[in-house]
């Protein structure tokens, strides 16, 4: 069980100020599976996804990747060990086209180690095939559209040749078809790369469908942890998601 | 209007040719200006590489200008010759890019800008009052190569083209390689650059040492062709506001723009000076407007933009 582990979190904190926007949260991830990462808005799933990659500083607590603690380590060097992630809110190469986005990503990333232009150019179309980008490749990032440059960013990713990805609200914004298309895409990849993948997620049809396991956060705190099933039944979970009331009544029922 | 590669690749031969045999039909005046087109190409090539490339603008750079013209200065005054004086300044701007980049690169965004121009004054303190080693505010002088102004200036000439031609080599090859990918990453966005495995404060110091060395290879050469330098001369931030402007002129982080920004806005110089020459400041400044005005892109940068959209359609065409 113990050699299959891949990312172990221990008591992770973040105050700002007197907030405590994440307050002592431990999981652990396997190699290979797609964990949800839930909760309602504030709960602090960003936080944490940014605190693990090293984009913000932490409070207190110690992250573990393939056993090595990687807590003080800068963004980059995070990058460069194999954990890679998207950004809620896209975060485009502007004034490069979707090719060499995709590029920077495998000049750089784990894949960055020892490659050559010729190298990562090669891998960089195999991956815009992948994920069906191929008519786009040419195009200026600002000329394309949300669930493409989602789909830009994933590929990016991607291109990194990671062994986890975080990948921070991929379907906002994205319309029910594109939903399914995109979750889709992620199982798909996952399959062919062999990846972990961490998925934080608003739409609730979205996790539940392509997750193994999901974590739910809430103000800050880790208060649910399981199968997808055993999470939309907890009385907790649902208390956080729609107050109170509704949660009793689902008790009851 | 469009030209395939090969096409300007023998315009660009052709133009580099006539330049090279230009000092054996042109008189001394012409040859002074070209010389002075080339020498703002090179700075405002470094800048680019800073700044159209990687988008932080080193407004302080003419400190490096005047780092090479006053080590120039100093060790040629020690008998060293000209070549290791200058590759000495260039060493020595290296050093003091790398001194104070290393702390102020850290930071992100526009601060570096401003930090810069503390730099660049608290060398020209430096400079004005080591009076001793440099001479002081007076200035100083470097020795004087033999031979008539016609012959001399052709020298200098063929030293800034030179100069000119291998530094732009230089930007346009890096620019092709991860590191050059890197640079224009941090331009785009500097926290995803971060996020992807980018060192950036690693590649905005090395950047900044590459522009502070060419910057302060031009500056050798200036001070070697002048053979007189004063602190406030070389230290000037005009330099630098008008290697801005040249480069906003000729496409902000295109290969060929500083050169072409540098011809244009030295020609229009020469001809607001000859036919303006109480207004022709206001005159250079009107022009400059309307230039960015209507192409805010740069010459060069126009045209390449241009070019792109037209190979997304053929793009379009064939995925059809």
């Amino acid at each position: 069980m113990k050699e299959n582990l891949i990312l172990k979190i221990e008591s992770l904190s973040k105050n700002f100020g007197a907030l405590k926007a994440v307050d002592e949260v431990n999981f652990e991830i396997k190699k290979g599976e797609i964990v949800g990462l839930i909760g309602p808005n504030g709960a602090g799933k960003t936080t944490v996804t940014s605190l693990i990659t090293g984009a913000l500083p932490k409070t207190a607590g110690r992250v573990f990747f393939n056993n090595i603690d990687i807590s003080n380590l800068k963004p980059y060097q995070i990058a460069r060990k194999g954990l890679a992630r998207t950004f809620q809110v896209v975060k485009p190469l502007i004034g490069m086209t979707v090719e060499e986005n995709i590029l920077v990503g495998s000049l750089y990333g784990k894949s960055g180690r020892n490659s050559n232009i010729k190298d990562a150019c090669r891998r960089t179309r195999e991956i815009i095939k992948l994920v069906g980008l191929d008519k786009k490749r040419n195009y200026s990032v600002s000329d394309i559209t949300l669930p493409d440059l989602k789909r830009m960013e994933f590929a990016r990713v991607l291109a990194m040749e990671p062994e986890v990805v975080f990948l921070d609200e991929v379907m906002a914004g994205l319309n029910p078809a594109e939903v399914d298309e995109a979750s889709k895409l992620v199982k798909m990849v996952r399959d062919e790369k062999d990846l972990t993948i961490v998925y934080i997620e608003h739409i609730m049809k979205a996790v539940m469908e392509i997750s193994e396991r999901i974590i739910v956060l809430h103000h800050g705190k880790k208060i649910k942890e399981g199968s997808p099933q055993e999470v939309a039944d907890d009385p907790a979970v649902i208390e956080a998601y729609l107050g109170k009331r509704y949660a009793a009544k689902e008790v009851t029922k | 209007m469009f030209i395939n590669r090969n096409i300007k690749r023998i315009i660009l031969a052709i133009c580099l040719i006539i330049l090279i045999f230009l000092p054996k039909f042109i008189a001394g005046y012409g040859i002074r200006i070209l010389t002075a087109i080339f020498m703002y190409a090179i700075i405002a090539q470094g800048i680019n590489l800073m700044s159209g490339y990687m988008g932080y603008l080193p407004f302080g750079n003419a400190m490096f200008f005047g780092v090479g013209a006053y080590i120039t200065a100093i060790m040629m005054a020690k008998g060293l010759t000209f070549l290791w004086a200058m590759i000495l300044g260039g060493i020595a701007s290296i050093l003091v890019s790398t001194l104070f980049g290393l702390p102020v690169l850290r930071l992100r965004g526009h601060y570096f800008a401003i930090a810069t121009i503390g730099v660049s004054g608290a060398l020209l303190s430096i400079v004005q009052n080591a009076t001793e080693i440099t001479g002081g505010a007076m200035g100083t002088t470097l020795p004087v190569i033999e031979g008539s102004p016609q012959v001399t200036y052709s020298y200098f000439y063929w030293g800034m083209l030179t100069l000119m031609i291998v530094v732009t080599l230089i930007i346009s090859y890096v620019m092709k390689t991860k590191f050059g990918y890197g640079i224009r990453s941090i331009k785009a966005n500097e926290e995803a650059a971060d996020a992807m495995g980018i060192n950036t404060t690693q590649h905005k110091v090395i950047t900044w040492a590459i522009s502070a060395f060419f910057t302060s290879l031009a500056g050798s050469i200036y001070a070697y062709w002048m053979s007189f330098i004063a602190p406030d001369e070389v230290f000037n931030i005009m330099i630098i506001v008008h290697a801005i402007v040249i480069l906003l002129i000729g496409g902000m982080g295109t290969v060929l723009g500083p050169i072409i920004g540098a011809f244009i806005i030295e020609l229009l110089s020469e001809v607001a000076w000859s036919n303006f020459l109480e207004y022709h400041l206001a005159v250079m400044g009107i022009v400059t407007l309307i230039i960015i005005f209507f192409i805010p892109k740069g010459v060069v940068g126009t045209f390449s933009e241009i070019r792109k959209k037209r190979k997304i359609r053929q793009g379009e065409k064939e995925a059809v």
